[in-house]
């Protein structure tokens, strides 16, 4: 694949407008045919082609917007960051292979890194020569971090880490990982937690694929035995790092993979073209419950679309946004949820006998219906967002005071 | 103080006040009264007619109020039409205060008939071809439908002879339309929130088995729904007064629908939560719930309309 390799990224003194239309022309000169999800020629990217063309999204200052220009990044603002999203949201095109790099390690590292591990990891992770996989979650520890076993004790110049991680996404491909772990006993619940930057081919990582709902194998069990890493591996100080970290991951789910809602309106465009493609399903587009639900959803988008600039616009005023972010992740997960059971029904009687569109549709939101199951568990169920709400948005007592 | 000191969350708080002291007031007439010598019919309306000349940012937080402290008067339509109808006698008068004004979302003068849902008004906007008409409907026969809400019923009013007192054409009339939208999403957004802050204290304070029942997950979560949809709705009114990337003005529609949706959830729930007091007549809930259901009656079918529209625009 060959991209246009863009000299010069707009100045973004020319206003957010400027660059937006700058992401508008070049993506869409530039998204190959076969990544479009709506295409019939549609097939599922190799992990290099996914690569090359992320690569090339960086190249064209569509990616790292944010990050300061020493690390690689272009050093603007989220109003740029938002521009951009909008388009990328706009378009079809496949989710990053590298989104744990660059919306959770990346942002940490440049949180609680030394400046030896910021100039190593962070521009290639916008280049795409690292990716970077989570080591959070444990079979005993899911949405409750307090009951994390792994343990890395201190040996010297050295750290021995022991334990399992599950639920890692792309661990298989991962260069490394942000691994989670703590210095002294389950005991401690939140305190003496430590995080590392862990190579993936250090002797005594074992990563065991897990297959998913949607039958690939994208995430996996990753066992720690006896792993030993230098003490450079280390993000921070015990406590102090992943205090730091905290901080970092609650302004990336508010801010993380800002395109949804417009990534959402174009699934809804692409279900509606897929059904008007198809005389057996356009009639059923003049069901009146049909055209509610439509509706409904548009009204939501809407109102997502609303949430996300309103963050953006908090943030660019300097305001915190602390747990809002829990109300657009529980929002855009159940929205989402809600188109593709939408989509599903409205596909269900494709055959041999459909037009392309439809065909191409129903592969594509069957995938989507089964994959959205995760979107209410991942990144804080719903269940903890809700508590989070309850509890830091709305401070509800829990006693009498 | 000049109008450029003036801020509209600055005067939300005026906004309060003011809708606090209309609410003591004995009739429709001494409310719209107060109303207006605090600026508040007036707050769009043009200088030369006794107005404050103000942008629909203004107006946002005066429904706001409205709806929070469920004022059971048309104040958002009477705000828009004390501004469309700029340089008439009408205009000054309701700016003044000294009439009512309304709008049929249903109906036209084509037809022989509209229904006030939102009312009291002694003059009714009813669509009049691509435009609409300004009626006056104090003689007018109406049918009362007095089901929905006994104390403020919506009316269905004949309009045969009925006396025309202004015009707006239709570029006047689908900008007013678009600010009703705007407006009476935040009156029914505000009635919402007003419902939520009712429950989430009533739920802080009740004890049962010991403890308050906001300890109670199911209810915690519930309570945290209400507040992600009241949330979500103030975004997207927020959204829709914007212009678009390209500065074009939004589509009103799907903020206005989301809006009468979660309002009535948040309602209905806040409702649910106070118990057996929530099914009384002396909890004010219900009014607001009377309220935010005559809007949604007024606005039937804008949920499937906005899903046609999006299916036509593919």
């Amino acid at each position: 694949m060959q991209f246009e390799q863009l000299a010069t990224v707009p100045d973004p003194g020319a206003g957010p407008e400027v660059y937006r239309q700058h992401a508008r022309t070049w993506l869409r000169a530039n998204l190959p045919d076969f990544m479009r999800a709506d295409s019939p020629d549609w097939r599922a990217p190799t992990l290099a082609e996914s690569s090359a063309w992320e690569a090339a999204m960086y190249q064209a200052g569509l990616a790292g917007m944010t990050w300061p220009k020493a690390y690689g990044g272009h050093g603007l603002t989220l109003r740029e960051h938002l521009a951009v999203n909008k388009e990328i949201g706009a378009l079809p095109m496949p989710e990053s292979v590298s989104s744990i790099g660059k919306e959770l390690a990346g942002p940490i590292i440049m949180a609680v890194g030394t400046e030896q591990q910021k100039q190593e990891f962070l521009p290639a992770i916008l280049a795409m020569r690292q990716y970077w996989c989570q080591g959070f979650s444990e079979p005993d520890a899911g949405s409750d971090l307090a009951r994390l076993r792994t343990k890395a004790v201190q040996e010297g110049d050295t750290w021995r880490i022991n334990g399992q991680k599950i639920w890692t996404s792309g661990a298989a491909k991962a260069h490394y990982c942000l691994l989670l772990t703590r210095t002294g006993t389950v005991a401690d619940k939140h305190r003496g937690l430590l995080m590392f930057a862990v190579p993936m081919d250090t002797p005594g990582i074992r990563v065991v694929p897990i297959k998913s709902i949607d039958g690939k194998e994208s995430f996996a069990e990753v066992f720690f035995d006896d792993v030993v890493v230098p003490d450079s591996a280390r993000l921070g100080a015990p406590d102090e790092g992943w205090n730091a970290a905290i901080r970092v991951l609650s302004i990336e789910r508010a801010t993380n993979r800002m395109y949804r809602p417009w990534r959402f309106e174009c699934e809804l465009r692409q279900l509606i073209a897929a059904c008007k493609s198809d005389a057996q399903l356009a009639s059923a587009l003049d069901d009146g419950y049909v055209q509610r639900r439509v509706g409904d959803l548009v009204s939501e988008i809407d109102g997502l679309k609303g949430l996300v600039e309103l963050t953006v616009a908090r943030m660019l005023r300097g305001e915190t946004i602390g747990a809002r972010g829990s109300l657009t992740k529980l929002y855009w997960s159940e929205c989402h949820q809600a188109f593709a059971g939408l989509a599903l029904s409205l596909l269900s009687q494709v055959g041999p006998h459909s037009s392309p569109l439809a065909r191409r549709a129903q592969k594509a939101f069957t995938t989507a219906y089964l994959f959205s199951r995760a979107e209410t568990i991942y990144a804080g169920t719903t269940e903890v967002q809700l508590d989070v709400i309850a509890q830091r948005v709305m401070n509800l007592p829990k006693d009498l005071t | 103080m000049s109008h450029e000191e003036l801020r509209p969350e600055e005067f939300a708080q005026a906004a309060e006040a003011a809708i606090t002291d209309a609410l003591s007031r004995p009739d429709a007439g001494a409310m719209a009264q107060v109303l207006a010598q605090a600026g508040l019919t007036g707050v769009m309306a043009a200088e030369e007619d006794g107005g404050l000349g103000l942008s629909l940012d203004f107006a946002l937080p005066i429904a706001h109020a409205a709806g929070r402290l469920r004022l059971p008067l048309p104040l958002p339509e009477q705000i828009l039409l004390a501004s469309a109808l700029a340089g008439t006698p009408q205009a000054a008068a309701l700016a003044a205060g000294e009439r009512l004004a309304g709008i049929a979302w249903q109906g036209s003068l084509q037809s022989g008939h509209a229904r006030l849902d939102n009312g009291p008004a002694d003059w009714v906007l009813v669509a009049d071809g691509a435009g609409a008409a300004l009626l006056d409907a104090s003689a007018l026969p109406r049918d009362e439908q007095a089901a929905l809400d006994p104390d403020h019923p919506q009316a269905w009013i004949a309009l045969d002879g009925a006396p025309v007192l202004a015009r707006l054409d239709a570029r006047a009339w689908d900008a007013l339309q678009r600010q009703a939208h705007l407006l009476l999403a935040e009156f029914a957004n505000g009635a919402a929130e007003g419902a939520l802050q009712a429950a989430a204290e009533y739920m802080a304070t009740r004890v049962q088995f010991g403890r308050p029942l906001s300890a109670k997950q199911a209810v915690r979560h519930l309570l945290a729904r209400m507040r992600l949809l009241q949330d979500v709705s103030s975004a997207a009114i927020r959204r829709a007064t914007q212009a678009d990337e390209y500065g074009a003005p939004r589509d009103t529609r799907p903020a206005l629908a989301g809006a009468l949706a979660n309002a009535a959830f948040v309602i209905e729930k806040a409702i649910h939560l106070h118990g057996g007091m929530g099914f009384t007549w002396e909890l004010p809930l219900h009014r607001a719930l009377r309220a935010v259901r005559k809007l949604d009656a007024a606005f039937a079918g804008l949920a499937s309309g906005n899903g046609r529209a999006f299916i036509q625009s593919v």
